[in-house]
C-alpha cells in the first residue's frame, strides 16, 4: 500500500495540493458502497469543512454520545490530520456504527450506494435537529443550526407546529422542488413544495443528464384513473402536472436510476445505458431562469452487470486533478477518462463501469 | 439495394423532409472482427475525398480496367453535376487540371505510377471507382471505402503500429502528390498521397512525410486537422493540450523545431519557429484544455476553434489575430462548421444545443434545441437551395444538419428575416433583461475585436426546432457530411450510412408530398421568442 501511495505522490509531484490528503479506505467485506460515498463526501469541500468545524466545536463536550455524525466527523478528522499525504485508513468505527444503526447494511450482501447516501444524510440531519432541540431546551449551549424565515414548509405531518431547521447539511444539499398542478377545468394552479437532498432521475439509452433533467420536469397529464382532486372544483379533474426546481441546492446530487424493477422478470435489472454527464452543468428546469453553473466534482461508479453484485468505486476532482478511488487504492486519472464511465451504447458491451451518483457543486 | 440494415433492427431506412424522402443507399463499415476496444476508445471520424485527376490511361495495352475507369469517370462527372463550384466539398468535375499533375521526387519511386502523367504505369485493380472515397479511422486502422460502390467493406486498410489515427483531412486542390494528412493519438502527423496508398497493396502507410515525430514537438493527442484553403500545402493540427501547429507539407522538418515556453497558459499567443528550417512553422496557443475541433471558412480567411473550455474562437488566419468568440451555454464544445458564405458558424457541444454564431453580430443568434444528448457533428448543407420563391416573404436561407450522441440526425432551417434582423433592431425596453452589461451595448454595437462573449442567458437567444429528427444508427454519432447527392452519417464505432437526397435515390418513390415526422409537425419550425416579439412591436 505504501508503494501505491508513493506512486500517487510521484505522479502529482510538486503539484500535490498543500494540506490535502488522499487516503484509500479499507474494505470490510462488501463495504465499497460505503467507501465510494465517503470519498465523494470527503471531497465535497464545503461539507467536509463544516463537518470538521462541527467536530472542533463539539468534541470538547466529551464522548458522551457516539453517533453516526460523530463517527463520520472523527473519520474525516482522522484522514485530514494524517502525517503522510497518502495511505490507507480503516473506517472501522464508522462502518460498525452504520451496521448498528441500520440492519439493512448489516449483512455482507452487496448494498446500494444511493440508499446508503440517502440514509446517511437523513441520519445526519436527524442528529443535528435533535441536538438543536436539546439546545433550545437548555439555552446555555449554542445552537448548531439556525432558523430561516423563508425556509421550506415542514413536511412532517405531525400536528406540532414546528419551524423547520436549516442545518449545515441542508445548506449544502437541500433544494426545493415545486410540483405545479394545473386543473384543466378551472385552470387553477396548485403548487406544492417539497424538499430534496438528491434528485433521482429516470434514464434513457444514449441520452444526457440534461435530457434526463428535462424529462424529469416534463409535463404529465393526470387523467382516467389518475385524476387530480381540485380544491376549487371540489371534484376529481383532469390536470397537468410538472415538477420544477424552485431552489437549486448548493451541492446537486443526481442519482441515475440504473436499477429498475422489471415486472416480467420479477426482479431488478441493471440498466447499462450510456448517459453522458458534462463536467459543467446548468439547470434549465427551474422556476426562475437560474443560469447558475455547476461543476462536477465526484462520481460514484457501479461496476458490474447486475444489481445484486458488483463493486463501487468513485472518481473525485480535487484541486483540478481527477482521482480514482477503489477501496484501498487511489490513482490519478486524466479528466478525459471520466467519459469511460458514461455507460454502454449497446447492451452486450463488456464495459460495466457506469456512473451512478453524480455530485455537482454550484460555482456561485 | 443495400438498405437492409441488418445490424440495427428498428431503424428506418428512410426519413421524410419537407422536400421529400431521404433514402438509405449504402452502408460502409469495417471488418467486424476488429478488436478496436483493446486500443482504447477511438472515435471514428470520416473524410470525404475526391481524386479529381485520374491518371491518363496508357494508350498501348488497352486493359479493360483502364478503359472502364475512364468510362466511369465520365459517369461520375455527370452524377456529381460537373464543376458546380463548391470548393468546400471539392465537387469539381472529373476533367483533369494541369496543376495536379506534377512529379515529386521526395515521395519516392511509386508515385510516378499515379501522379506524373509521363510515367504512367499499370494501376492496381483495387482502385477503379469513380474517384470518390471515404476515409475513416477505427482503432489503429485507417480505412478507405469507395464512396460510389455498393460494397460495404473498405477497399483499403492502413495499420498504424504504435498509435491510433484520430483525425484526417483531404485537400482536393493539392498541388502535388500529398493530399491526405493524418493526425495520431500520439501527436504524430503524416502527410501522404491518397492515390499512392490506393495503388499500394500493403497494409502500411507508403511514401509518407512524418511530422512531430514521436511527439518531439507536442506529445498530446491530435484532435483535429485541416488544410489551409488556398494555403499552398499548409495545414493546421490541433492538439489536446490547447495548442495548434501550422506545418508546411513540402518542407523538410530537420531543423530545430522547438518553440518558446508558453508564459501565460490562460492567454492566446502565437510563436514562430526559431529556425527557418523548422516544421512546424508556428504554434498557436489557443486555450487551456483540449481544442476539440477546428474549421476554416471556405475562403480561408478565418479559422474557428472550439474546445474543452466551452469557447468558440474565431481568428483572422493570416493576421494571426483573435477576432471574436463566445462561451457555450455550459460544458465543452465538440464541433464547429462554417456556412458556405462564411457568415455563420455552427457549434455543437455538451449542452445538447446547436448554436448559430453570426460573424456580423459577433454573437450567438439562435439555439437549436432537439438533441437528447451531446452534439458531436454539425454542418451546413452547401447544396441546399431555398424552396422557390413562390410564397414571397420569409425565405429559408440556410439548411444545416447536426448529429448527436443520441444517435439522431437533425435537419434545421435557418430563416434569416425572422432571426437575425430583428435582433439587431431590437428596440430599447422591448427586450427582456440581459445578464451582464447594458443591453444597448450588446444589441446596438458589435463587441470590439478580440473579445470573447460570456455564455448567453437562456431567455436571450431565439430557439430553433428541427424540421427533421431521425434516429440513424444504433450507436452515438460522430459526424456528418453533405454531398451533392446525399448526406452521410457516421457513428463512433465506425459504421457509415449514405442517405440519398430526394430525387437521387436509385429506386425513387413519389416523395414530394410527404409530411413531416410525427411529433414534429405540430411544433412551429421556428420559435423565436426574442426576435418575433420585438418584430411585432
Ligand atoms: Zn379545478
Amino acid at each position: 500500500m505504501g508503494a501505491a501511495g508513493s506512486k500517487l505522490e510521484k505522479a502529482l509531484g510538486d503539484q500535490f495540493p498543500e494540506g490535502e490528503r488522499y487516503f484509500g479506505l479499507e474494505n470490510f467485506g462488501n463495504t465499497c458502497y460505503c467507501n465510494s460515498v465517503l470519498q465523494a463526501l470527503y471531497f465535497c469541500v464545503p461539507f467536509r469543512e463544516q463537518l470538521l468545524e462541527y467536530y472542533g466545536n463539539n468534541k470538547t463536550q466529551g464522548d458522551a454520545d457516539d453517533n453516526l455524525l460523530t463517527c463520520l466527523a472523527e473519520l474525516f478528522s482522522q484522514i485530514c490530520s494524517q502525517k503522510k499525504k497518502t495511505g490507507v485508513i480503516a473506517p472501522k468505527r464508522f462502518v460498525q456504527r452504520v451496521k448498528k444503526q441500520n440492519e439493512l447494511f448489516r449483512s455482507y450482501m452487496h448494498q446500494d450506494a444511493h440508499e446508503f447516501l440517502n440514509f446517511l444524510l437523513n441520519e445526519l440531519v436527524d442528529i443535528l435537529e435533535k441536538e438543536s432541540n436539546a439546545a433550545k431546551a437548555s439555552p446555555e449551549t449554542s445552537s448548531p443550526s439556525e432558523k430561516t424565515a423563508n425556509g421550506p414548509r415542514s413536511l412532517q405531518p405531525n400536528g406540532v407546529q414546528k419551524e423547520p431547521l436549516v442545518t449545515w447539511v441542508h445548506k449544502n444539499f437541500q433544494g426545493i422542488l415545486t410540483n405545479e398542478t394545473r386543473c384543466l377545468r378551472c385552470e387553477t394552479v396548485t403548487a406544492r413544495d417539497e424538499t430534496f437532498l438528491d434528485l433521482s432521475l429516470d434514464i434513457e439509452q444514449n441520452s444526457s443528464i440534461t435530457s434526463c433533467l428535462r424529462n424529469f420536469s416534463s409535463t404529465e397529464t393526470l387523467n382516467a384513473e389518475d385524476k387530480f382532486f381540485c380544491d376549487k372544483c371540489c371534484s376529481l379533474q383532469e390536470a397537468q402536472k410538472r415538477m420544477k426546481i424552485k431552489k437549486p441546492p448548493h451541492i446537486l446530487v443526481i442519482h441515475l436510476k440504473r436499477f429498475k424493477y422489471i415486472e416480467q422478470l420479477g426482479r431488478y435489472k441493471k440498466l447499462s445505458y450510456r448517459v453522458v454527464f458534462p463536467l459543467e452543468l446548468k439547470l434549465s428546469n427551474t422556476v426562475e431562469d437560474a443560469d447558475s453553473e455547476y461543476s462536477l466534482f465526484a462520481v460514484v461508479v457501479h461496476v458490474g452487470s447486475g444489481p445484486n453484485h458488483g463493486h463501487y468505486v468513485s472518481l473525485v476532482k480535487s484541486h483540478n486533478h481527477w482521482l480514482f478511488f477503489d477501496d484501498e487504492n487511489v490513482e490519478m486519472i486524466d479528466e478525459s477518462a471520466v467519459q469511460t464511465f458514461f455507460g454502454s451504447a449497446q447492451e452486450y458491451s463488456s464495459n460495466t463501469d457506469h456512473g451512478y451518483i453524480l455530485f455537482y457543486e454550484s460555482l456561485k | 439495394m443495400s438498405a437492409s440494415n441488418a445490424q440495427s433492427p428498428g431503424l428506418k431506412t428512410y426519413f421524410k423532409t419537407p422536400e421529400g424522402r431521404y433514402k438509405l443507399q449504402y452502408e460502409k463499415t469495417h471488418p467486424s472482427g476488429l478488436l478496436h476496444y483493446s486500443h482504447g476508445k477511438v472515435v471514428t471520424q470520416v473524410t470525404f475525398a475526391q481524386l479529381k485527376d485520374k491518371p491518363v490511361p496508357q494508350p498501348t495495352p488497352a486493359s479493360s480496367t483502364l478503359s472502364s475507369t475512364s468510362g466511369v469517370r465520365l459517369a461520375a462527372a455527370r452524377l456529381l453535376g460537373g464543376g458546380n463550384g463548391s470548393r468546400a466539398l471539392s465537387f469539381v468535375g472529373g476533367n483533369g487540371t494541369s496543376k495536379t499533375v506534377s512529379g515529386n521526387s521526395r515521395i519516392g519511386s511509386l508515385v510516378g505510377h499515379g501522379v506524373s502523367g509521363s510515367t504512367n504505369g499499370p494501376i492496381s485493380s483495387n482502385y477503379d471507382g469513380k474517384g470518390t472515397y471515404l476515409i475513416f479511422n477505427v482503432g489503429d486502422t485507417l480505412f478507405v471505402s469507395d464512396f460510389n460502390s455498393q460494397d460495404k467493406d473498405p477497399i483499403k486498410a492502413i495499420h498504424f503500429s504504435n498509435s491510433n489515427p484520430v483525425c484526417h483531412a483531404f485537400d482536393p486542390e493539392a498541388k502535388d502528390g500529398h493530399d491526405l494528412v493524418i493526425g495520431l493519438s500520439s501527436g504524430d502527423v503524416y502527410s501522404v498521397s491518397l492515390r499512392q496508398q490506393l495503388q499500394d497493396l500493403g497494409k502500411k502507410l507508403v511514401g509518407a512525410q512524418h511530422y512531430n515525430k514521436d511527439g518531439t514537438l507536442n506529445n498530446s493527442r491530435c484532435t483535429s486537422i485541416a488544410w489551409v484553403p488556398e494555403g499552398d500545402g499548409l495545414f493546421v493540427v490541433a492538439h489536446a493540450d490547447g495548442n495548434l501547429y501550422i506545418y508546411e507539407k513540402n518542407k523538410d522538418g530537420t531543423g530545430d523545431s522547438s518553440f518558446p515556453v508558453i508564459k501565460d497558459p490562460t492567454q492566446y499567443s502565437v510563436a514562430h519557429a526559431r529556425s527557418s528550417k523548422s516544421n512546424a512553422i508556428s504554434r498557436w496557443h489557443i486555450c487551456q484544455g483540449s481544442i476539440n475541433n477546428i474549421s476554416f471558412s471556405v475562403d480561408g480567411m478565418f479559422l474557428a476553434t472550439v474546445g474543452r473550455d466551452g469557447y468558440l474562437r474565431v481568428f483572422d488566419y493570416s493576421k494571426e489575430q483573435l477576432i471574436c468568440g463566445g462561451k457555450s451555454y455550459y460544458g465543452a464544445l465538440l464541433c464547429c462548421a462554417w456556412s458556405p458564405d462564411s457568415k455563420y458558424i455552427l457549434t455543437g457541444g455538451e449542452e445538447d444545443l446547436v448554436q448559430v454564431w453570426s460573424m456580423d453580430d459577433r454573437k450567438v443568434v439562435a439555439w437549436g434545441e432537439g438533441h437528447n444528448s451531446w452534439v458531436s457533428g454539425v454542418a451546413f448543407d452547401p447544396f441546399w437551395s431555398p424552396p422557390s420563391s413562390d410564397n414571397t416573404g420569409e425565405g429559408v436561407m440556410y439548411r444545416f444538419g447536426s448529429v448527436g450522441q443520441d444517435t439522431q440526425l437533425l435537419l434545421w432551417d435557418l430563416v434569416m428575416d425572422e432571426i437575425v434582423v430583428p435582433l439587431r433592431r431590437c428596440p430599447p425596453g422591448g427586450s427582456p433583461t440581459f445578464s451582464g452589461g447594458s443591453p444597448h451595448a450588446i444589441w446596438d454595437n458589435v463587441s470590439p475585436v478580440g473579445t470573447l462573449q460570456a455564455a448567453p442567458s437562456i431567455r436571450d437567444v431565439p430557439k430553433l426546432s428541427p424540421v427533421v429528427a431521425h434516429r440513424v444508427h444504433a450507436e452515438p454519432l460522430s459526424g456528418l457530411i453533405f454531398t451533392h447527392e446525399s448526406v452521410l452519417t457516421v457513428c463512433r464505432e465506425g459504421h457509415l450510412k449514405i442517405w440519398m437526397r430526394p430525387g437521387h435515390a436509385e429506386n425513387q418513390s413519389s416523395s414530394g408530398s410527404e409530411t413531416l415526422l410525427g411529433g414534429l409537425k405540430d411544433k412551429p419550425i421556428l420559435t423565436n421568442k426574442v426576435g418575433s416579439s420585438s418584430l411585432r412591436q
